[in-house]
This record gives structure tokens, C-alpha cells and sequence, in this order.
């Protein structure tokens, strides 16, 4: 740990050079699972991007779904014998597979936009809190504290049912919602950082203030950073999933994996399974991939684990 | 010393469930609705009404098939063209023992309009009533300005309360059951919104003995909750089974199913009023004329839906297209009235006729727990009406938000439901077409404000019509008309089920209300 920072101090900004990458990259494929779950995760991402080249039909288009096509079992041909419906239909005619599709693209649109920018926020109120110390972090910690007193989903809640619906709405409430959580973690790693001797020698080099917090400590928060917000976008999505479950959050005529689940809920006891289960089982592969990568991240980037 | 204890216990849990066990004389319902409130003046829709003939009672009661029986009143004549006379039961005593007389009668018709911020009234079931005159306390005089022909049937639609206890009473104290004193079966114990409400056998009820000892009414909207809630036994019987449930739970061999048609009609009600409506935009966003106002486009988006289809995969087979506002053989119903064909062709060549040829953009809303699938039938016809060209949005909400923002004509496009409470036309009619007339009671759910002077004018004259004959004939004549202008979208009348644990009977009613007085036990 102390090679490690004092390197930092004689190169300043640059923290970790090509070969410490590499290695760090090396070590995360040495644990398969890890490295089947971040392929995963990559053809999702993929199959999330190129939905509307991939799948037969797009869901969110009225004009291309047909009610007479319902609840059609996985594998039925449609009313006019042009599609085949391989996870079957919906009530309202829409094709599983792409409704899925289009559903991952919301869920990691949604979970990625609104992490990064919660991120973005959640650090620069953080490291400011922890620079300026005295009454503006009191305050701060104090406003974070009461965020984070109160259960994430009934914020969210409340929040969407004043904003209405839509994608955008979503996302602010998700940011909302995790700003709070990125603004404590980051002040603490920060109030860790700058009792360290690089910082000193940053000061006694006179450098402005400004200079030391983001070029010097928080290039080495951010593997920390990485780690939380990785395993954070897995929770925004699970939340944004929950959100539309319980029918706020998207239109029904635009249903998210939430929304879908939530739809085929209500025939689950009627046989007609294949519209819960599939949106089902790939939110819960999307999230169980995120999950792996970013514990793996987490061992390979944490420097007490290092062997 | 601990095993005695032991079988002390087990003695114990054993004499428990046996108790259990004999009190089958609890019957718990899971509903689709929770009341809004037990006022029974508040608020005329079914979860409401239902609720209130637990407690209260009419002066005239309606059969399961909405055929007109005794209630308080054992008999009711025209004395002459404007007086109607009923004759009141005797013995009847409210829940806390006072007697019932004429005097709660009058005062019931009295409240009824002053009734604050109700969002929908009875007050047309009594606008014609002009003088109450009491003649002896279970005799009373109904003076009306002209011939009103429909007194009984109107008299069949709401519930009498006390003087003694609704006299300055607010909704609030009957919702908290101070005012809920009634001469009904059952006596409210407590009302725990969103959880249950209670009832107790009124022992002392004037009518046959009721079954059950305790009343448990659960609100489960959720319909696979509620359809779970029955299958692990919180409950023993459900209405609004959902379409989808009926074949699985048919086959399970601890339930009984029953179906009954019903007048519940779910239908569209379009803004025709107004020239300038919230929803309606042109194809590229920007405000336009309200394109509803002309007749060619309301019967392209009639054309647009195919009712069979709705009727067939969204509600699999539990819905009859419908072509008027009640199914046939009711009083009024019109026999050349079919239902509108599915004709997308037809409806573009309309909406070009009148201007639209690439259409428009509309938003449609609905309720998404009130009616049998509601949701699910918005979105269907939306997907339909996209596919005439009129592109459009679907927005559902919970029915505690959507009535209001309907009611204060925040939409353009709506889908509603309205079961005809007197069994025949003049009600839906009154309802639904006639100008909305906030004093007369006209147009109480006229939520498009459809105006149609020629409908208004027979109905008005259909309503002091005496002469049977002449009276459906002048109804069927306003129901053609009202239809053939498309005042409203009729999409179909709902089959309602419910389902029971074995051992219960319940026959179903054709208005969709689940009274414990008619659920039986089969021994």
C-alpha cells in the first residue's frame, strides 16, 4: 500500500500505469464465473443496443401488435402465419421475445444513465463535503442522512407518482434516490485519502485546492468507485423493475421487464406462465451477471485483498 | 409435570380449532371494489350500493334478475295522474330498535341532493318528486309535477337511512359507522379502509334470518390475489372472477363457479362538447379542433373496434358485444340496434370524409382496477383505433384518481363502464346521453357532455309517459337515436362470475352485487 502511494506522489496524476491494468485485468478472468458473468453482461448490453435490428416485431409499435395474436403459447405461429412467437404473446398480442428485448433496454438505459449521473453528483458533493469540512459538511451529511433514512423505493415512489410516467421521469427519480448513497461513500474514502503523506506533499507543493481534490485524491477513490456503482446499477435496475411492477414508471403501452412481469402476474395461476417467467428470468439473469462482475471487481481492485 | 403441561396445550389447540371449525357462521368475501364510502347517498356506484344493502334497505328491492320485489314498502299505487301512495311495512325497527316510519323516508328523499361533493348522485332517481306528503306514519304520498311512470324503479335504486342519526350527519360519520344506523341484515361493526369491513347479524331484521353471525368483506383489487386469497382459503367466495381464471378454477375440485349476465356495459364516452379538448393533437403534436365533435368520426371509431375480438381474447368469451346501453329483453331496448360491425376500411374512408384522412393523435383513459380487465381493453382499443389512423396513447389509473380527473373533464377519450341500476333504459339514458343538467339530475355521467336536443325531448316525454306501450316506444325511439348518433361507443356487456368455496350457493344477480343474503349454505 505505502509503494503504491508513494509512486503516486512522484508521478502525481497518474495513479496506475498500463502494467497495473493489465494485471488487474488479468487477475479479474481468473475467476471463471466472473468472467462468464461479464459476457453475459456484454451480449446483453448487445442484444439491448441492437433490439430493433435482432427481434421480429417492435412491441412499443400499436400498429404492428394484434390482440387476435394473445396469450399465444411459446413456439405459436401468428393469426397471418408471417411471425413465430418463440416465447409466445402477451394479452395484447406482443411478442415476448422482443417485448424482453426492448424491456433489457429501458432496464439498462435506465440503470446505467442514472447511475453515472448520481455518480457525478454524488462525488462532487462528497468531495466537497469532505474538503471544506466544519458546517457545510454537517449540513450536507446531515441531508444525506435523512435521504438515507428513508427506504429507497417509497422515495421513488412518491416521487414518480408526482412526476408521471416516462423513461426521463424514471431516471431523475433513480438519481434521486442514489445520489445520497455515492456522497457518503465518496466522503468517506476522501476523509481516509487526504490525512495520507501525498496529499501533504501535494500542499506543500502549494497546489490549489481544487488540484489536489480531483487529480490527486480522487483518481485513488476511484476503485471504490467502480465497485459501488457497478453493483449499484444492479439495484437501480432491480428498483426500476419494482417501480413498474407496481405500475408506476413506464406506460403499459411500453412495458419494461417490471411492467411485463407484472402483466403476466395476474395469469400465472391460469397456465398462460410464459408471460411472467421469461421477462423473469432475464432480469434475473441481467442482474445475477452484474452482481458477479462487480464482486470480482471489487476482490481485483480492493488493495488489502492483494495477495 | 412438563408433558401434563404439554397435553394441557395440545388440549387446548384442539378445543381452538374446533371452535374454529363450528363458526362456519363467518363469511368472508373478497371484492374487486372498496367503497369510497358507507354513505349511501355519497356515491352512486356498484361497490358502493353493494355495501349499502348490507346495512340499510329500499323501499323497493330488485330480485337477482332486477325484477321489482317488496322492500320497507309492502305495495306502491298512483293514486291518480301525480300521486303515487306506498304503503310501508310495519314492525321494521332500525339497528339501535327505534322504529322506521315515513319520516326517515321524506327525510332520505331530502338529503339525497344536498349530499356535499358527491362526485355522482341520486339525485336524478328523485328530482321528480316535487311535495312528500306523510299521510300516517306507514302510509306517504309522493306528489310528482307530472305523470313520473318510473317512481318504483327509481325507489329500487337507493337505501333509506335514519332521521334519528342522519339528520346533520356527514359522510364522514357514516364512514365511521355513527350514522350507519339502518333497518338492513347486517349492523356495521368498523370499516378499516384498505383492510376489511365488518358485519354483524342484525337479529332483529324484519325479513327472513340471515345466515351468517359475522360479515367480513375484504377489498382485494389485485384479481390473482384475490383469485389466490380463495384458492388458500382467506376467503370463502369472490366476484369479478377474472376471464382468464375460470377454466383452471372450474376444474378445482374444493370450488363452485357461478355466472350471471349482467347490465354492466363498458363503453366509450367521447368528448363531443367541446371545440377545444385536452387530448387531441394533430399528427405532429399541435392543438386542433376536437375531431369528435363530428358524427363520421365517432362512427369511424365505433367501426374501428372489433368488439368480437375484444369480447373473444381479452375477455375469453365473458362479454356480449353490445349495440345499445342494455342487453335486449330489458324495458326500452331497441330490436333493429345490432352491434357495429369491425370495418377498418370503412372507418378510414370515414375519418377521410370528414377531414382526417391521415387521422389524428388521441390519448385514451381508463381505470385500471375497476372493470374486468379494463386495462387490458384500453389498450386493445387503442390498438385498434391506431390502426384506422388515429394514433393513440393509453394512460390507466387507479379508479380512485381517474373518476375525478373524468368527472372535471380532464380527458377527451374514455373508457367507462355504467350498470343500469333500474333495469331499464330511462336510467342510462338519463345518464349517459341526455344533456348534462346538473339541477334536473340529468347527465349525472354525460362525461363526453353529448348534447342531442331530439334524445333529450323524448326522453323528457318518454319519463311522463304512463301507457306502457307508448312508454318503451318513446325509449327505444331515444336509444335509436342517442346510438345512431353515437353519443356514446357501446364496446360490451360484462358475464360476471364469481367463485365460492364447495358448500356455498350463490346464484349470481345480474346488477354484479355479491349480498351475503342470498349465499347459502348447501348441506
Amino acid at each position: 500500500m505505502s509503494e503504491h502511494t508513494t509512486e503516486a506522489v512522484v508521478q502525481a496524476p497518474a495513479v496506475q500505469d498500463e502494467s497495473l491494468i493489465l494485471e488487474a485485468v488479468k487477475e479479474f478472468f481468473e475467476n471463471r464465473v466472473a468472467a462468464v458473468g461479464l459476457v453475459i453482461f456484454i451480449i446483453m448490453i448487445g442484444v439491448a443496443l441492437f433490439a430493433p435490428y435482432i427481434t421480429p416485431q417492435n412491441p412499443y409499435d400499436l400498429m404492428s401488435i394484434d390482440i387476435m395474436d394473445g396469450k399465444l403459447a411459446p413456439g405459436s405461429k401468428s393469426f397471418d402465419g408471417s411471425v413465430t412467437y418463440w416465447l409466445g404473446t402477451d394479452s395484447q398480442g406482443r411478442d415476448m421475445f422482443s417485448s424482453i428485448l426492448y424491456g433489457l433496454r429501458i432496464s439498462l438505459g435506465v440503470g446505467v444513465v442514472s447511475t453515472i449521473i448520481a455518480l457525478v453528483i454524488g462525488a462532487v458533493i462528497g468531495l466537497w463535503a469532505a474538503f471544506v469540512g466544519g458546517k457545510t459538511d454537517s449540513v450536507i451529511m446531515r441531508i444525506v442522512d435523512l435521504q438515507l433514512s428513508f427506504p429507497a423505493i417509497l422515495v421513488a415512489l412518491i416521487l414518480l407518482a408526482i412526476l408521471g410516467k416516462g423513461v426521463d421521469k424514471i431516471i431523475l427519480a433513480l438519481i434521486l434516490v442514489q445520489w445520497a448513497y455515492y456522497a457518503r461513500a465518496i466522503r468517506s474514502n476522501v476523509i481516509v485519502e487526504r490525512s495520507k503523506e501525498y496529499v501533504e506533499a501535494a500542499k506543500c507543493l502549494a497546489l490549489p485546492q481544487r488540484r489536489i481534490m480531483f487529480s490527486h485524491v480522487l483518481p485513488n477513490c476511484t476503485p471504490e468507485l467502480i465497485v459501488i456503482s457497478t453493483v449499484k446499477v444492479a439495484s437501480a435496475i432491480a428498483l426500476e423493475a419494482t417501480l413498474s411492477f407496481l405500475g408506476l414508471g413506464m406506460p403499459i403501452t411500453e412495458p419494461s421487464l417490471g411492467l411485463l412481469i407484472s402483466n403476466g402476474f395476474k395469469y400465472l395461476q391460469s397456465g398462460y406462465y410464459w408471460i411472467s417467467f421469461y421477462p423473469g428470468v432475464a432480469l434475473l439473469i441481467l442482474i445475477v451477471s452484474i452482481n458477479l462482475v462487480g464482486d470480482r471487481l471489487r476482490d481485483v481492485l480492493n488493495p488489502r485483498l492483494k495477495r | 409435570m412438563r408433558n401434563k403441561f404439554m397435553a394441557l396445550v395440545t388440549v387446548c389447540m384442539l378445543l381452538l380449532v374446533c371452535a374454529a371449525g363450528a363458526s362456519a357462521e363467518t363469511l368472508t368475501i373478497g371484492l374487486k371494489g372498496e367503497p369510497t364510502s358507507l354513505d349511501p347517498h355519497f356515491h352512486n356506484v356498484n361497490a358502493n350500493n353493494e355495501q349499502a344493502i348490507y346495512v340499510f334497505d329500499k323501499l323497493i328491492r330488485q330480485d337477482s334478475r332486477q325484477n321489482l320485489m317488496p322492500g320497507l314498502a309492502v305495495s306502491w299505487i298512483p293514486v291518480s295522474d301525480n300521486v303515487w301512495e306506498f304503503e310501508l311495512r310495519k314492525g321494521v325497527t332500525f339497528h339501535d330498535g327505534s322504529p322506521f316510519t315515513a319520516e326517515d323516508v321524506k327525510f332520505t328523499i331530502e338529503r339525497i341532493p344536498t349530499v356535499p361533493n358527491s362526485p355522482s348522485s341520486f339525485t336524478g332517481m328523485v328530482s321528480a318528486i316535487k311535495k312528500i306528503e306523510i299521510v300516517d306514519p306507514h302510509t306517504i304520498r309522493f306528489h310528482t309535477e307530472g305523470p313520473a311512470p318510473l317512481l318504483p324503479r327509481n325507489m329500487a335504486t337507493f337505501n333509506v337511512v335514519s332521521k334519528k342519526y342522519g339528520k346533520g350527519a356527514s359522510t364522514a360519520d357514516f364512514n365511521s359507522g355513527k350514522a350507519a344506523i339502518g333497518t338492513g341484515p347486517y349492523k356495521l361493526v368498523e370499516w378499516k379502509r384498505g383492510d376489511h369491513i365488518t358485519y354483524k347479524r342484525n337479529d332483529n331484521y324484519w325479513g327472513v334470518k340471515q345466515p351468517w353471525e359475522t360479515i367480513i368483506a375484504k377489498p382485494i383489487t389485485n384479481d390473482g390475489t384475490r383469485v389466490a386469497a380463495l384458492k388458500s382459503g382467506d376467503v370463502d367466495i369472490i366476484n369479478f372472477v377474472p376471464p382468464a381464471d375460470v377454466a383452471h378454477l372450474s376444474k378445482d375440485s374444493k370450488l363452485t363457479l357461478s355466472k350471471s349476465p349482467s347490465t354492466r356495459l363498458i363503453y366509450l364516452h367521447l368528448d363531443s362538447d367541446r371545440n377545444d379538448t385536452p387530448m387531441v393533437t394533430d399528427n405532429n403534436g399541435k392543438k386542433i379542433k376536437n375531431p369528435m365533435k363530428d358524427v363520421r368520426v365517432r362512427k369511424a371509431i365505433s367501426k374501428a373496434i372489433n368488439r368480437k375480438a375484444i369480447a373473444a381474447r381479452i375477455m375469453d368469451g365473458l362479454a356480449v358485444p353490445a349495440a345499445q346501453m342494455l342487453p335486449e329483453g330489458y324495458e326500452g331496448t331497441s330490436k333493429t340496434l345490432k352491434p357495429e360491425a369491425y370495418d377498418p376500411k370503412g372507418a378510414k374512408a370515414l375519418l377521410a370524409e370528414a377531414g382526417y384522412p391521415d387521422g389524428f393523435k388521441i390519448t385514451i383513459h381508463g381505470p385500471n382496477d375497476r372493470y374486468v380487465n379494463d386495462g387490458d381493453i384500453a389498450q386493445a382499443v387503442a390498438q385498434m383505433l391506431t390502426k384506422v389512423g388515429i394514433k393513440t396513447e393509453v394512460n390507466t389509473m387507479p379508479k380512485s384518481v381517474y373518476f375525478g380527473k373524468a368527472s372535471a373533464l380532464e380527458f377527451s377519450l374514455m373508457l367507462v363502464g355504467w350498470a343500469t341500476d333500474t333495469g331499464e333504459h330511462s336510467n342510462c339514458l338519463g345518464a349517459l346521453l341526455h344533456t348534462y343538467d346538473k339541477d334536473k339530475g340529468f347527465g349525472s355521467a354525460n362525461r363526453g357532455r353529448y348534447s342531442n336536443p331530439k334524445v333529450d325531448k323524448l326522453l323528457e316525454q318518454a319519463l311522463v309517459t304512463v301507457d306502457p306501450a307508448r312508454h318503451n316506444a318513446l325509449l327505444v325511439e331515444a336509444v335509436e337515436t342517442g346510438m345512431n348518433d353515437i353519443g356514446i361507443v357501446p364496446i360490451h356487456y360484462q358475464v360476471n362470475v364469481w367463485a365460492m368455496k364447495k358448500g356455498l350457493d350463490y346464484n349470481g344477480r345480474t346488477d354484479g352485487y355479491t349480498l351475503p343474503r342470498e349465499v347459502s349454505e348447501t348441506k
